[in-house]
């Protein structure tokens, strides 16, 4: 027996057809289906469930014997939020190219008519839920932690505006690294370490308590000018309109690291077996 | 006109050209992979592409179904250039050798997923992929595809294959770790494909017996280049692959059959079977003779042989003489 075919939608029906075939939305439908449905988006969104927990559980022991106030509370659980929400972000499109690559299932990808560029847009979006999904999660942590519409606001407003653009940067950033990475392995582990490079400065003692170098290293590096962001509105209640500066270098991140994903999807291959 | 796939070589109508190629190479860094090779694929035809491990089968594929660029040449697919890959890519299926597949995901998704990159709306491609299930004998598995044994995948992969019904078939290798029931499985599927849906398929495999079932052509690949292209008889004939008969005569005529044998232009080599007392083996030599010389000239002589059996060259000897370097460039003495 022969399968039916549907009319014009195959090769044979399908056969002058040269142009494109736009499913980034396909791509994307799917790799959320396997994200959240196959567990390891929600192995993510529970360990950072977890560690939000245990933080806000310290930092209430901490408010009732006076150790942090409301913001400062706040603050955790916001900064937090930035630095768990993109690792777990930047860890599955760290995933996404590579892991297909080593598990044998890119090639029968490449071979379809779908540009490479749609792949890659597909695969950034449904990482980027994993961003949106530990937003939700730390938006209720906040609301009990700040006790006030005032710090809620400007805590909702970090996550939403800051968080945001340093998630989109460094997924996109993971995703470049799994395009050009030949194994999997090595795709996750640079992507870490560009993340703990990232996010040391705004720790380092010297650099936080450099007047000069310092704060122009953390302004020029996206992950830390979002920490610090989020620290300076919600916790030294220092006026936004002062901190639109830390907002560039995330933007210009996001912006570089997703056309830069997105070029390099045109090289996209499957590396170097013959 | 012979169109009963596995019984004889499949014709068909049509014979435009599916697959051509010319002077095409493939290199990795300074490695050459695929050298200058130049190939025709007929539309609906079966072309078996064989070589040793390492022979650049699989590179060969690859370009076709441009997954790596060609170095240097041009190629065509059903009169797309490979430098146009979209077009490329809308009328090729493709089986590669080492296929993973999506554990978590049902047949049905994965398939569902494919048909609508290639174009289908959900519900065509539910459609399409509910009936290449049935055809698979796969439509009543609704487990994960990571419970699958090795032939339900392998199924489930020529099935996303064909889920837009491509023009050209590429397969690298489709029975490999197949038990000999799934090999004859996906053999018939591939002969009924070429014969009723007019698919060109190009096959690489090692399973040489298959390819002489059912492939109209084949062209055997060594170090990167083609050194023999035709159709199987065309191969055989073409490479020198010696005949054998085995002849048995009682112990005490076995002294004469060798001496007469031994004599005669059509016996290369002779040869006795130790653990049959009475077998001799003879290599024919078909350049001076045949099987009908040799027994002729032992009935002349005298000898009665008890049993006779002639075995004529198979392509897998063929295979052997060609890639065994016997036979250095024969593709220009074969009709392709």
């Amino acid at each position: 027996m022969t399968a039916a075919v549907p009319t014009g939608s195959t090769s044979r029906g399908f056969a002058g057809q040269t142009r494109p075939v736009a499913r980034w939305t396909v791509i994307a439908r799917q790799e959320l289906m396997d994200l959240w449905a196959g567990g390891k988006g929600l192995s993510i969104l529970f360990g950072f469930t977890l560690v939000l927990s245990i933080l806000a559980y310290l930092a209430s022991a901490d408010a009732g014997i006076n150790l942090l106030d409301a913001r400062e509370s706040v603050g955790l659980v916001v900064t937090t939020s930035i630095a768990l929400g993109t690792l777990g972000a930047m860890v599955v499109s760290a995933d996404a190219i590579s892991g297909e690559r080593e598990r044998d299932t890119l090639e029968a990808l490449l071979v379809t008519p779908v540009p490479r560029r749609h792949i890659v847009v597909g695969k950034l979006l449904a990482a980027t839920t994993v961003w949106v999904a530990t937003l939700v999660v730390a938006l209720p942590f906040a609301a009990v932690m700040a006790g006030g519409p005032g710090v809620m606001g400007d805590a909702v407003t970090v996550l939403l505006v800051s968080g945001s653009l340093s998630a989109a940067a460094l997924t996109s950033l993971g995703l470049a690294i799994s395009s050009v990475a030949m194994s999997n392995r090595t795709s996750l582990v640079v992507s870490l370490a560009v993340l703990l490079a990232l996010a040391a400065p705004s720790q380092l003692p010297a650099v936080r308590s450099s007047t000069t170098l310092g704060p122009i290293l953390i302004k020029l590096n996206p992950l830390s000018a979002s920490l610090r962001l989020a620290d300076n509105v919600l916790v030294r209640q220092e006026p936004w309109s002062d901190q639109m500066v830390y907002l560039i270098s995330p933007a210009l991140a996001a912006v570089v690291f997703t056309v830069a994903a997105v070029r390099l999807a045109r090289r996209l291959e499957l590396g170097g077996s013959r | 006109m012979n169109e009963s796939g596995l019984d004889g070589r499949v014709r068909r109508a049509d014979r435009s050209l599916a697959v051509v190629t010319e002077n095409l190479s493939v290199v990795y860094g300074g490695f050459t992979a695929v050298d200058r090779v130049s190939i025709q694929v007929e539309r609906g035809s079966i072309c078996g592409l064989l070589g040793p491990n390492g022979a650049g089968k699989t590179s060969m594929i690859r370009a076709l179904t441009t997954i790596v660029p060609a170095a240097e040449g041009t190629a065509t697919i059903v009169g797309h250039p490979l430098t146009d890959p979209v077009a490329v890519r809308s009328n090729i299926g493709v089986l590669p050798e080492s296929n993973g597949y999506p554990g978590a995901q049902t047949a049905l998704t994965y398939l569902r997923f494919y048909g609508q990159l290639y174009g289908m709306d959900v519900a065509d491609a539910e459609g399409r992929a509910l009936d290449l299930l049935q055809q698979f004998g796969l439509s009543n598995v609704p487990s994960r595809i990571s419970t699958f044994s090795r032939g339900m995948r392998q199924r489930l992969g020529l099935a996303r294959a064909l889920i837009h019904d491509p023009a050209v078939l590429f397969l690298d290798e489709p029975t490999l770790g197949l038990d000999p029931a799934g090999k004859e499985e996906i053999m018939v599927e591939l002969a009924r494909l070429a014969v009723e849906r007019g698919t060109t398929i190009f096959l690489c495999t090692h399973l040489l017996d298959e390819v002489e079932r059912i492939c109209d052509q084949v062209a055997i690949m060594n170090r990167g280049r083609v050194v023999a292209e035709g159709t199987v008889d065309e191969i055989i004939n073409s490479s020198g692959a010696d005949s054998f008969a085995r002849i048995r005569v009682r112990p005490e005529a076995i002294p004469l059959a060798d001496e007469v044998l031994r004599g005669t232009e059509a016996a290369r080599a002779i040869s006795f079977d130790n653990s049959r007392p009475g077998d001799l083996i003879v290599t024919i030599d078909s350049d001076h003779g045949s099987a009908a010389t040799t027994l002729r000239a032992l009935l002349d002589a005298g000898v009665e042989p008890q049993a006779f059996d002639f075995r004529g060259a198979r392509l897998s000897d063929a295979f052997m003489a060609i890639t065994s370097g016997r036979t250095d460039d024969i593709k220009e003495g074969v009709g392709s």
